[in-house]
């Protein structure tokens, strides 16, 4: 009678001092692909965990199936056919493809079975029209694998909703296409899908109704077929952004880095290229094409074998990265939660340990003058936190990478290298760092930017480097250049 | 519905998370001194800190080894080898000046070793205790060889040395070491990037910090600390003994951890650790003043730690979940 297998009904949620959802009700069909799409902070994460029973709702009710149901917590959720696959995959490396399929789910008997394991495990990945070795072990795994195992180990559940979240963050173009192979194919098995993704181009590619959050509350459900990218911008940030990437009006001026012959065996192929004062210099290529080895040669994160930097016209010594530091070079790194923040100290501790001896009087640490340093580039950057003292694991994905970004601005860093700057956060604060970036440029710094989301360099960049296999392949002018150009060099 | 006894309970969950040592401490205090009344007495704690005082300044040290994600398991064995050799100088007509000076050097010369090894293969936990383990026995065996393994009484006469361990003197070494290092840890930019290497070694690489030479330096540290828990010993009893400083790391560790330093990095103190230490020393006091033998001794001191370890993860979690809870 119902043509809903998942009903949530009037959830609200409320944490001190916040509604978190208000009165939301969301339902999904059966066998349906639905995007749930919204700013960070909009209520997404909060909904699917208290689908996923890790949380409680203050009201609401929940319907599978078209009967009411309670879930208590992940392994009740489990029970009931519900998976989600977080960002962040749930595997343990050290063990095998089969090991981690079956991780808490054959454990009766209870003397493992391999054999069994393991032709249920390929039969599992089968199904899904892949086959490789299950005897492997999971750290060896490419992203998308890893994905395949995760879906896998959903699958083996007997999931009957999957809920993905950000599932593409970390893939390349063709494992996405792998991706969406899989999700039609679950499709067709009659698998319903919520699909949490910020690249909305995804969605129409591969979902069928789409349900907009904002500020705690159903905004719009709507079939994909009935809607444009523009409009669900529209409606996730509640006003129209007139452009996706905003204009600079200023030229790049002299030069202030010069790479050449930058050679390290087997990574970076005799790299060479020139960087300009308020230029962004776009750096496109595949992941493993050795962006980001050259970002960390760079800034002395990595050696390399041959060949020199100047800065200014000097060659500078690389050892470390405090050289990279002391040369006014800055690095946002791909990954802020393991490499760029430590995610319990506050935003004014992480913004400050690049300068310390900027904050001391005397040689002792001032906290008054951290303090001052925190919400000069909390207000100048516009970081969203209750206060300086939060800790960063609180804030959202944009609002720490713009702790990020403060702390090399503190630095006094005149060379930015930011890789994948705006990874896994939403259209609002995506497009608050791209103005940003234009900021910093026309206060006279420089860019570079490493990114996998072809639109973003082309949109940004001044110039932009093509890489493949430790190479440049050639050279384009973000004005003119095409994501096909792009492709073009990296096959040729 | 936020009801006012779930305020209540986190208000008084958090006084128990900061204050538990000292709430702890004055429970102990308050039952012994009920039941035993030469307790409660001035003298008598004077004695307990004094007891305190060396593996204290081993803790100390052991602190910043800990805040910064490592161990450091040679102490005991630098207690043992910086007493042994500073007493056969005197003894050799060395002079007391060569004898610390000899016996901070063994300190911080294995604190560097430690250091080096450690932080150069980038190890965490488990590589620094394994690597320290075995400074630890190398150490140990050159006390051996060094005292041809006998106790030797010290020939020292009245001076500088001999009063390093006499009356409160080790107490106010004890206090001053420990004002110092916790200024060190919460206002100086070193201790700053102790606290950050600790909580996130990758990120603290990746922000231009000096993480070999740091680290590096809280082993010399904690080692030069060791060295000077030698002397402290040896001009207190007045001789040497090649396995002296045996099982001090273990008792520092305890320290750190019952005053309620995490052992995951990150963060800690040194005011906690000073608590954890005479919290140890009260207990040990008042189980002989309350007639209870050295074997459940150990237990009990055994049982402290487990709990001080996991009432740690306990509330770690308790936060994890609050966080949760909170997070939008």
């Amino acid at each position: 009678m119902n043509e809903y297998v998942l009903e949530m009904k009037g959830i609200t949620k409320t944490f001190p001092g916040v509604i978190a959802l208000d009165n939301v009700s969301f339902g999904v069909k059966k066998g349906e692909v639905h995007a749930l799409v919204g700013e960070n902070g909009a209520g997404k994460s909060t909904l699917m965990k208290i689908l996923n029973g890790v949380i409680k709702a203050n009201s609401g009710e929940m319907y599978l199936d078209g009967t009411k149901t309670n879930i208590s917590g992940v392994n009740d959720a489990q029970d009931k056919g519900l998976s989600i696959i977080f960002q962040e995959f749930n595997l343990i490396n050290t063990l095998s493809v089969a090991e981690n399929i079956f991780l808490g789910g054959l454990n009766r008997p209870k003397i493992v079975d391999w054999r069994n394991m393991r032709i249920k495990a390929q039969g599992l990945l089968k199904s899904l029209g892949f086959s490789f070795d299950v005897r492997r072990v999971v750290g060896e795994l490419s992203t998308a694998e890893k994905q395949l195992v995760e879906i896998a180990k959903a699958l083996s559940f007997n999931s009957k909703i999957i809920v993905m979240d950000e599932p593409t963050s970390s893939l390349t173009k063709s494992e996405e296409k792998m991706l969406f192979k899989i999700i039609k194919e679950l499709k067709a098995k009659g698998v319903t899908i919520i699909y949490i993704s910020h690249k909305l181009e995804e969605i129409f590619e591969i979902c069928d109704t789409v349900t907009v959050l904002r500020d705690g509350k159903v905004i719009d459900v709507n079939p994909v077929s009935a809607i444009t990218k523009d409009m669900i911008i529209e409606k996730m940030v509640g006003r129209t952004v007139d452009v996706e990437y905003p204009k600079r009006t200023i030229l790049p001026g002299e030069k202030v880095m010069e790479v050449k012959n930058l050679y390290r065996t087997k990574i970076l192929k005799n790299i060479s290229f020139d960087l300009r004062k308020g230029e962004i210099l776009g750096i496109a290529g595949l992941v493993g094409s050795g962006r980001t080895e050259l970002a960390e040669a760079i800034f002395g994160a990595e050696r390399f074998d041959k060949g020199n930097i100047k800065i200014n016209g000097k060659v500078i010594k690389l050892r470390s990265t405090r050289d990279g530091k002391a040369n006014s070079i800055g690095m946002v790194t791909e990954d802020r939660k393991e490499t760029g923040l430590v995610l319990d100290f506050s935003v004014t501790n992480n913004i400050t340990i690049t300068n310390l001896n900027n904050v001391t009087s005397q040689r002792i640490l001032n906290s008054r003058k951290e303090k001052d340093v925190a919400k000069r580039f909390i207000e100048e950057l516009k970081i969203k936190t209750p206060s300086h003292k939060q800790e960063v694991v609180n804030l959202s994905g944009g609002n720490q990478q713009k702790v990020v970004l403060a702390k090399w601005l503190f630095s006094n860093a005149d060379i930015l290298i930011l890789d994948e700057p705006t990874r896994g956060i939403d259209v609002g604060a995506k497009y608050e760092i791209y103005c940003l970036m234009n900021k910093l440029v026309a206060e006279g710094k420089s860019i570079i930017m490493i990114s996998s989301e072809l639109p973003e360099v082309l949109g940004m960049s001044d110039r932009i480097l093509v890489m493949h296999e430790g190479e440049i392949k050639g050279e384009l002018l973000g004005e003119s250049a095409s994501g096909e150009d792009v492709m073009q060099m990296i096959i040729n | 519905m936020l009801k006012i006894q779930d305020i209540k309970g986190k208000y008084i969950a958090n006084v128990l998370r900061s204050y538990g040592v000292l709430i702890a401490l004055i429970i102990i205090i308050i039952i012994t001194s009920i039941i035993e009344t030469n307790f409660f007495t001035i003298g008598n704690f004077i004695n307990i800190i004094r007891q305190v005082s060396i593996i204290g300044i081993v803790a100390c040290g052991m602190t910043f080894v800990i805040i910064s994600g490592a161990f450091d398991l040679s102490v005991g064995s630098i207690v043992s080898l910086s007493g042994v050799v500073a007493i056969s100088t005197i003894n050799n007509g060395g002079g007391e000046a060569l004898a610390i000076i000899y016996a901070l050097l063994i300190g911080v010369s294995v604190g560097f070793v430690n250091g080096i090894l450690i932080s150069l293969i980038n190890g965490k936990m488990g590589e620094a205790f394994i690597i320290t383990y075995g400074t630890q026995t190398v150490v140990a065996a050159l006390a051996l060889f060094a005292s041809g393994g006998l106790f030797v009484a010290g020939r020292i006469k009245p001076g500088i040395y001999k009063s390093i361990g006499k009356g409160i003197v080790p107490i106010v070494i004890f206090i001053v070491i420990a004002i110092g290092m916790q200024f060190i840890l919460t206002k100086t930019k070193f201790g700053r990037q102790m606290c950050f290497i600790g909580g996130n070694i990758e990120a603290a690489k990746m922000s231009g910090i000096r993480v070999v030479a740091n680290r590096t330096a809280y082993f010399m540290i904690s080692g030069l600390l060791a060295g000077f828990a030698g002397i402290v010993l040896t001009s207190r009893v007045i001789s040497s003994n090649p396995a002296g400083g045996m099982g001090f790391e273990l008792d520092a560790i305890a320290a750190v951890v019952v005053g309620g330093t995490s052992l995951l990095g990150g963060n800690g103190s040194i005011v906690k650790t000073v608590l954890g230490a005479i919290i140890l020393g009260v207990m040990r006091n008042a189980l002989n003043v309350l007639n209870i033998t050295a074997y459940p001794q150990m237990m009990v001191t055994g049982v402290i730690i487990i709990l001080s370890v996991s009432l740690d993860i306990l509330n770690r979690k308790a936060k994890e979940k609050e966080l949760a809870n909170e997070k939008l």
